[in-house]
């Protein structure tokens, strides 16, 4: 596969049709980084392997502004798994960048690993091609993973006022390093609410409910919009699950518009769209 | 002119319920207008906030309101289909579908949160349903997650 990915990478570059390619490359301490190859001599950094976990469709945004005044705004390739082309599509959906300006190189994924061991957010998943690519490198596997939310139901079997002990106890160890929302590919507001001074919607008091607000609100920006990559909580430096916060949404939004992100570049986002005659639960 | 409500000064606790109310400004603001211009009672609970729509109450100002100090917050606006900027409503009505049930999750009681429908000429409904709902605050005590210093 690493072979592959090289091949084609080098092909793009060689040919002038990309600026960028957008990989994994070794790392420090046994761990992958993203890697951004400008020139095909470079492209024997890339690699691919089941650490290779990270969203690379975060790094879209910073090909979205041009470097010089006037400057046409180049192609960038990037490697997709399946989970990323979710992300990609939701980028698609909102206008952030065009199609044509991104190659998408695809790969398909038996899922990624973390200490040997298959990541949860894989054994859920139940994509194994990406849903949209340019080219598909790799062998489709069997085993496809199934979402039952199992945990997101076993929180909801408790009372709210289990609940809200619960993630205050998570909360509380929130140091709003806000790497969650940096991590986030569908989180690209020039200006975050979290940081916004006027009005001031979350303070800096050491005080867990604003910390609460925080992740309420970030939660609830991603309302139809996550795609589940997981990439918010694997870069959590204090492990708050906010996978459990994410994927309830993501449950909720599917039983009440039936609707999950990610799916395609052309439907409405529900919270940006309604239909007159729809009964909605409202107050029960 | 006499009331069926101790006026709120010296009243603490459970027994004095924060709420917040969102009133939409074409509907739900006049009916509590209304319901005073009426001579209709209701208890002294209740701090409204007019916005122009029930469409501008951002999820954050509910979530901001139960942060500083709510314990119930209400958010009001006209029947659908009513709405002065034509579909102000229906965006609240799907927003608050999916934030009843994020609040719950993160530890909001159901009840905490009521978003209801008032028109211009419900002073009495607006009366009455200010009344259930700080009833049901009063049953279900203060909300546990607010600011320490609120």
């Amino acid at each position: 596969m690493t072979a592959k990915i090289r091949a084609k990478a080098q092909e793009l570059l060689e040919s002038g049709r990309l600026s960028c390619f957008i990989g994994y490359e070794e790392g420090t301490r046994g761990r992958v980084r993203p890697a951004f190859i400008y020139a095909p001599q470079d492209v024997d950094r890339l690699i691919w392997d089941e650490r290779c976990t990270y969203n690379l469709v975060t790094y879209l945004h910073q090909f979205q502004s041009p470097r010089r005044q006037g400057e046409k705004l180049p192609p960038v390739g990037i490697l997709v798994k399946p989970c990323d082309s979710y992300s990609l599509n939701v980028l698609f959906q909102e206008g952030q960048i065009a199609r044509d300006r991104v190659y998408v190189v695809g790969l398909t994924c038996k899922g990624m690993k973390v200490n040997g061991q298959t990541q949860e957010r894989c054994q859920r998943c139940a994509e194994r091609v990406p849903l949209v690519y340019d080219v598909v490198l790799g062998r489709v596997p069997k085993t496809v993973g199934r979402e039952d939310y199992a945990d997101v139901a076993g929180m909801e079997g408790l009372s709210p006022g289990e609940r809200l002990d619960f993630w205050m106890r998570e909360f509380d160890r929130c140091i709003r390093c806000y790497a969650c929302r940096q991590a986030c590919p569908a989180c690209y507001c020039f200006e975050c609410v979290a940081e916004q001074l006027d009005p001031r919607w979350v303070g800096i008091a050491i005080d867990v409910p604003q910390k609460q607000f925080f992740h309420v609100m970030r939660a609830y920006h991603l309302a139809g919009r996550c795609s589940g990559c997981n990439a918010c909580e694997e870069v959590c430096p204090m492990d708050i699950p906010l996978s459990l916060l994410n994927r309830k949404i993501a449950k909720e939004v599917e039983d009440l518009f039936d609707y999950r992100a990610g799916q395609d570049a052309e439907t409405p986002p529900p919270l940006a769209t309604f239909e007159k005659e729809e009964e909605l639960p409202i107050n029960v | 002119m006499t009331t069926d409500f101790e006026p709120p000064i010296n009243i603490k606790g459970s027994e004095a319920p924060q709420i917040v109310g969102f009133l939409c400004r074409w509907c739900s603001y006049p009916g509590a207008d209304l319901a005073g211009t009426s001579r209709l009672t209701y208890p002294p609970f209740l701090r409204i906030i007019r916005v122009p729509c029930s469409g501008r109450v951002d999820p954050l100002f509910v979530l901001k309101a139960f942060q500083d100090g709510a314990d119930g917050v209400m958010v009001l606006g006209c029947h659908p289909g009513d709405c002065h900027y034509v579909e102000g409503n229906y965006h609240a009505r799907r927003r608050y579908a999916l934030m009843h049930r994020l609040l719950e999750y993160v530890g909001v009681e159901r009840d905490r949160l009521l978003v209801d429908w008032v028109s211009a000429a419900e002073g009495r409904r607006f009366a009455a349903v200010t009344a259930d709902f700080t009833a049901q605050m009063k049953e279900l005590g203060p909300w546990g997650g607010k600011r320490v210093d609120s």
